[in-house]
């Protein structure tokens, strides 16, 4: 079997303005290295063409006047907030990357590719039904979720690790019991949201789980949250499908957050969520790109390891360029995991009266 | 303008001489290279189509070839080294020149191919790891990777891999040839031609020009655009279909895997000439037929007990007749239902038994056929005529100040936009096909296969400008034979 990357030259059009940090520039790099590693030619990867999502598909997920209003600002440019401007043409860029993440849902779900990663450009995960912002417009992980319980998945499982926290796709499905958002992301950052103590309404109780991160969290508290919260609470939801919302901004080198991922850790985290899809729901997961901003020295390094994670490749050369240890370093805190061992306790405090896991 | 065309095909060397007139010729193998060169009074331009040699090398079990590899980060690669070029052409990591003599020391082989990530951005990793293994290798058996000039290193590696075993033939060739005409091109599995230097930078490209050949000569000798070409050999007998004045290109696997080698789509079936007759017609070659001194009955034979008179036509009076009519009956369906899955709707014949096949398949086929004169050497008439073709790889970044063109840098000295690079571009693919002896009439006309550009931003301003592009003069018949 094997994995399905789509990707579209048509995704690198999209441009809010030339110099805007979500700009076309940012996956030329990581279309050379995906280009020089052979990615395209291997025969475990399979390249799949996005659709345009339809206007009631994006209606599963948006308000009718938010997604009017985006279609009519499409035609003159407009304006959601200063760092989401709405460039003329927009409504066909934001429908292709939502197709694109459809397209990496139903060829799982037919069986196409075992797994799938929809590398498209905008990003979805801070829209939610009736706002756009932080770059994003429409979001293409909640159309994905919605079109996959149309298609028989009771249970579906995201797992959003964007530096920035998922805010739009919160609140989709803040009331939902069938979809377990669950999210790790830099504290007391953009958008603001994602506090531990925010865990979901009404029947959606315990079903949104954040686990905030300081600044500087690196591999091994990415690991020990896979380990601790994720691994054992996702066993317990037993789901039919794995989402996850990709950012790439948590690596060491990003300018737009303060984390400390690296590229090895990347691959790992994927690689952990494709053993915990193999073992809970037939190895099905699809992967959407969210944000990631160094797109010269980060990019190529973090996508190779997501996808090689995905396809089950050999990851022993997934790193970053031994140059780079000065600005680890920098970034790198070492106090990060014993802080997130804080907030596990938090969180088994929050959420162990419904998950018997973290009880 | 004379032109003398070479193609050294399984059996035969084909020759022939295009001056207005066309003079065609075939010298049997055994005589060598030299053989058939001492046979020429050379004039004009020479070209030659040697592909043979390298199918046979290609096709045969693997050489030992060890292949030292800079990954750098990302997915690993078996042979690999210290060192890492990024996809800006930064050299990011070093090589380790005492571990390299280590490795090299441990991996006796007789051939040796140098592959680095990013090497077509900047090749001096390469190129350094090629100074070292100048002390274990001769320099004919070393090829690197950058002069490929295109993204995709495990293509890269299985290509440069190819060139390293042939690279050494090649230059043999090279020096043979030049003894004779300093100034002789190749032809190329493309069916374009390219100097010989270009050649010794990239082998590969010599690979299965035959059938290239066959439709370029097809094409020039009957003015047809959309045609099959049938070209029946001694071993194989090929269909070569024509589109638009041009065969069409597939890229060729090596082992299963994918390598930056393309040629002439051709249906080749295992009968033609030499293809013994035992009860029946075989798909076998086991020498020459009786008519050319072989010590078994072939197709060839067969048409001489049909009637033809080829070679020494009273030695094939040994196969029984029926048997012979029905071996060449049996030849005629098996290409007829060729031909015939092919939708044309006009076959040309070609090789050096068209004249007594073609009608009959022709017929069978339900298909209008074409047998031009000089049917027997189109092949060598097609290497003879064609033109220098030519394709620059070309990436900009202005960050750096470097242009890297088919994997060389050249210092960047002026700032231009994209259609002044465009047509600087353009320029500089005419120079280099100019240089290799192209007419000023083959040159006019460059195509841009491939452009993209982006600006570099850091800071919240535009920085840099980052441009990749290809441009290319395509194969062809060169004006000068028009």
């Amino acid at each position: 079997m094997t994995t399905g990357i789509v990707y579209h030259p048509a995704f690198l059009t999209h441009e809010q303005h030339p110099l805007h940090p979500e700009r076309r520039e940012r996956l030329a790099y990581t279309d050379d290295q995906l280009t020089e590693e052979g990615m395209w030619e291997d025969p475990r990867i399979l390249r799949l063409h996005p659709r345009p999502a339809t206007r009631e598909e994006l209606s599963w997920v948006h308000d009718e006047r938010y997604l009017n209003f985006l279609e009519q600002s499409s035609r003159t440019g407009g304006v959601i907030d200063l760092d989401t401007v709405i460039p003329p043409g927009l409504f066909a860029q934001v429908r292709l990357a939502a197709g694109g993440g459809l397209v990496a849902g139903e060829s799982v779900m037919a069986g196409t590719v075992r797994n799938a990663f929809a590398m498209v450009r905008p990003p979805g995960h801070h829209a939610g039904t009736c706002s756009g912002g932080g770059f994003c417009y429409v979001n293409n992980v909640a159309i994905l979720v919605q079109s996959l319980k149309r298609k028989g998945c009771a249970k579906i499982l995201i797992l959003d690790w964007d530096a920035h926290h998922g805010n739009g796709t919160q609140e989709i499905f803040y009331e939902d019991p069938d979809v377990l958002f669950t999210s790790i992301h830099q504290s007391g950052f953009y958008p603001g949201t994602g506090d531990a103590t925010e865990i979901g309404a009404g029947e959606g109780t315990g079903y949104t789980i954040n686990m905030p991160v300081p600044a500087g969290s690196s591999d091994e508290v990415y690991q020990y949250l896979l380990a601790e919260v994720i691994g054992p609470v996702a066993e317990e939801f037993n789901p039919d499908f794995i989402a996850v919302s990709a950012g790439l901004d948590n690596h060491f080198t990003d300018p737009l957050a303060g984390l400390a991922l690296t590229a090895g850790g990347y691959a790992a985290t994927m690689a952990f969520a494709v053993e915990l899809a193999g073992r809970l729901c037939a190895g099905r997961l699809a992967a959407v790109l969210e944000g990631g901003y160094s797109v010269e020295g980060g990019l190529p390094y973090t996508t190779i390891g997501i996808i090689a994670a995905l396809a089950g490749m050999d990851l022993s050369g997934i790193r970053d360029p031994s140059s780079y240890g000065p600005l680890f370093r920098r970034a790198f805190n070492p106090g990060a995991l014993r802080h997130v061992q804080e907030t596990v306790r938090l969180l088994r405090t929050v959420h162990g009266n419904i998950w018997h896991c973290l009880s | 303008m004379l032109f003398t065309g070479i193609d050294i095909g399984g059996t035969n060397t084909d020759i022939a001489i295009v001056d207005g007139d066309v003079l065609t010729r075939k010298v049997p193998n055994d005589a060598g290279l030299r053989g058939a060169l001492d046979s020429l009074d050379i004039r004009g331009r020479l070209a030659v189509s040697t592909s043979q040699p390298l199918n046979r090398l290609i096709a045969a079990p693997p050489a030992s070839v060890y292949a030292i590899t800079i990954p750098g980060p990302g997915l690993p690669s078996p042979g690999s080294v210290a060192g890492m070029v990024n996809h800006r052409g930064d050299i990011l990591e070093e090589i380790d020149p005492a571990a390299i003599r280590t490795a090299l020391e441990e991996h006796a082989a007789e051939y040796l191919a140098i592959c680095g990530k990013f090497s077509v951005r900047n090749p001096a990793l390469e190129e350094q790891v090629r100074s070292i293994a100048l002390s274990f290798y001769p320099p004919e058996r070393i090829a690197t990777s950058h002069g490929l000039a295109r993204l995709d290193f495990p293509a890269r590696r299985v290509t440069t891999e190819v060139n390293a075993r042939v690279l050494e033939i090649v230059a043999a060739m090279v020096r043979t040839i030049s003894g004779y005409a300093q100034d002789f091109l190749f032809f190329k599995g493309d069916g374009g031609l390219a100097s010989a230097g270009a050649v010794l930078r990239d082998p590969s490209v010599l690979f299965n020009s035959s059938p290239a050949a066959v439709a370029l000569g097809a094409r020039y000798l009957t003015g047809r655009s959309d045609c099959l070409v049938v070209d029946i050999g001694g071993t194989t007998t090929d269909l070569v279909p024509l589109r638009d004045g041009a065969p069409c290109m597939q890229d060729v696997r090596i082992d299963g895997k994918n390598a930056f080698i393309r040629s002439v789509q051709a249906e080749s079936i295992p009968f033609g000439g030499d293809s013994v007759i035992e009860a029946h017609l075989s798909p076998r070659r086991e020498g020459n037929p009786m008519a050319f001194g072989g010590g078994r009955p072939t197709l060839t034979d067969a048409l001489n007990r049909c009637g033809a008179s080829i070679g020494e036509a009273a030695r094939s009076a040994h196969l029984d007749p029926d048997r012979a009519a029905q071996a060449v009956r049996a030849y005629i369906s098996r290409i007829a239902a060729g031909v015939r899955a092919s939708d044309a709707k006009i076959i040309v014949g070609a090789g050096f038994l068209a004249d007594h096949l073609i009608p009959e398949i022709g017929r069978e086929a339900g298909v209008r056929c074409i047998l031009p004169d000089h049917a027997a050497c189109a092949n060598a008439i097609g290497v003879a005529v064609s033109r220098v073709s030519l394709s620059l790889r070309v990436h900009v970044d202005t960050g750096r100040r470097r242009v890297v063109i088919n994997g060389e840098p050249v210092h960047l000295h002026q700032e231009m936009d994209d259609d002044e690079l465009v047509a600087w571009c353009k320029g500089e693919v005419r120079k280099r096909a100019l240089c290799m002896g192209a007419p000023e009439e083959d040159v006019a006309d460059v195509s841009l296969a491939y452009f993209s550009a982006y600006d570099v931003i850091r800071y919240g301003r535009k920085k840099e400008r980052i441009a990749d592009l290809q441009v290319a003069i395509t194969p062809g018949i060169t004006v000068d034979a028009k």
